[in-house]
């Protein structure tokens, strides 16, 4: 029949354009996910560290956070301090944080580095750029309708919709049901 | 299918990239000119309830898993105000730590009971991942923040 010739190509060629994007939303939809246990965007290393005895005096800028800097083994270079309370310290580094804690004497650096892969598919999963992606997710989301469509008339007989076809489409529809039933 | 190819990319370059600004925009472009210290709206945050206010200060911390609220320093000494937006709409990078930036915002009241307190602390601590004392007691609480409509934050 050229209508299903004409639905095949509409999936394969659909397919083939939506291939690229599907993995990006595949990895970060993952990666969303399990958000509750990890950081999908940002690898945040911290680490304590003892200073010497210091006072809000000892720290005082320009020179101050500059020179505790170095004592922890970083760069000197900061860009800018603030203070949180009586007792502590923050000097804000290029890759993250130092908080100095004067009562305790002990510093946590902690260093926030973006995931090159993942925060990259998180950016355009989440629609960070907004603007002309918001359009181009849509068509995504529409593509991925289209392919869904198609795909069940790929087949046909009994391999097709109204054979195996028909169960394992009505499985996927059931799914999310249950879910609702036992979450809802 | 050059043609196609070439288009996609020109139409998609002309289209993720910002306009230049000296900053970036998070959410709507600040409209108010005149900035309100934070200072003065916490001495009386009262008078400034749901009014809309532009404040400037150095973003001192972030939402680390998603961005949805950022604190900003005060120009009083050991104070910052908590601006909060909604989930998904406005995402501020963890990078923003330590950049200035002015918030245009509606300030609120956020009234929590202490079983809500225990809870936005648990919930802040797993976001930040801090440790969170479970056996901690916890007060009923009243405090001022911004419900963000846009900031520009320098680069």
């Amino acid at each position: 029949m050229q209508w299903r010739r004409w639905n095949n190509i509409l999936h394969r060629d659909i397919g083939y354009l939506c291939a690229g994007l599907t993995v990006v939303y595949v990895v970060s939809g993952v990666a969303v996910n399990h958000i509750h246990q990890w950081n999908p965007t940002y690898h945040v290393e911290r680490r304590t560290a003892p200073v010497a005895p210091l006072t809000a005096a000892d720290l005082a800028p320009p020179v101050g956070p500059g020179r505790l800097l170095m004592q922890l083994g970083l760069t000197p270079d900061y860009r800018t301090t603030f203070r949180p309370d009586s007792t502590s310290l923050r000097i804000f580094v290029e890759d993250g944080t130092v908080d100095v804690d004067f009562a305790t004497g002990e510093a946590t650096i902690e260093i926030v580095r973006e995931r090159p892969v993942l925060g990259a598919a998180n950016f355009l999963h989440l629609n960070h750029a907004k603007q002309l992606w918001t359009w181009m997710a849509d068509l995504y989301a529409v593509a991925l309708g289209l392919l869904a469509v198609t795909g069940l008339f790929v087949l046909k007989g009994k391999k097709g919709l109204t054979g195996r076809g028909a169960w394992l489409t009505a499985i996927g529809v059931v799914v999310p049901f249950v879910f609702l039933w036992i979450y809802r | 299918m050059r043609f196609l190819l070439t288009a996609t990319i020109l139409l998609a370059a002309a289209g993720c990239r910002p306009a230049e600004t000296p900053g970036t925009v998070y959410g709507e472009r600040p409209t108010l000119s005149d900035t309100t210290l934070v200072s003065t709206i916490l001495t009386d945050p009262e008078s400034y309830l749901d009014q809309r206010v532009l404040v400037a200060g150095t973003v001192v911390e972030v939402c680390e898993k998603r961005g949805c609220w950022l604190q900003l320093a005060s120009d009083r000494e050991f104070e910052t105000m908590r601006v909060k937006v909604e989930d998904g709409v406005i995402i501020f990078p963890m990078t923003a730590r330590g950049h200035q930036a002015v918030v245009e915002g509606v300030v609120e009241k956020v009234v929590l009971s202490a079983d809500e307190a225990r809870e936005q602390a648990r919930m802040h601590a797993e976001e930040q991942g801090l440790p969170f004392d479970s056996t901690a007691a916890f007060e009923p609480t009243t405090t001022y923040q911004l419900r963000g409509i846009g900031a520009l934050i320098a680069d």
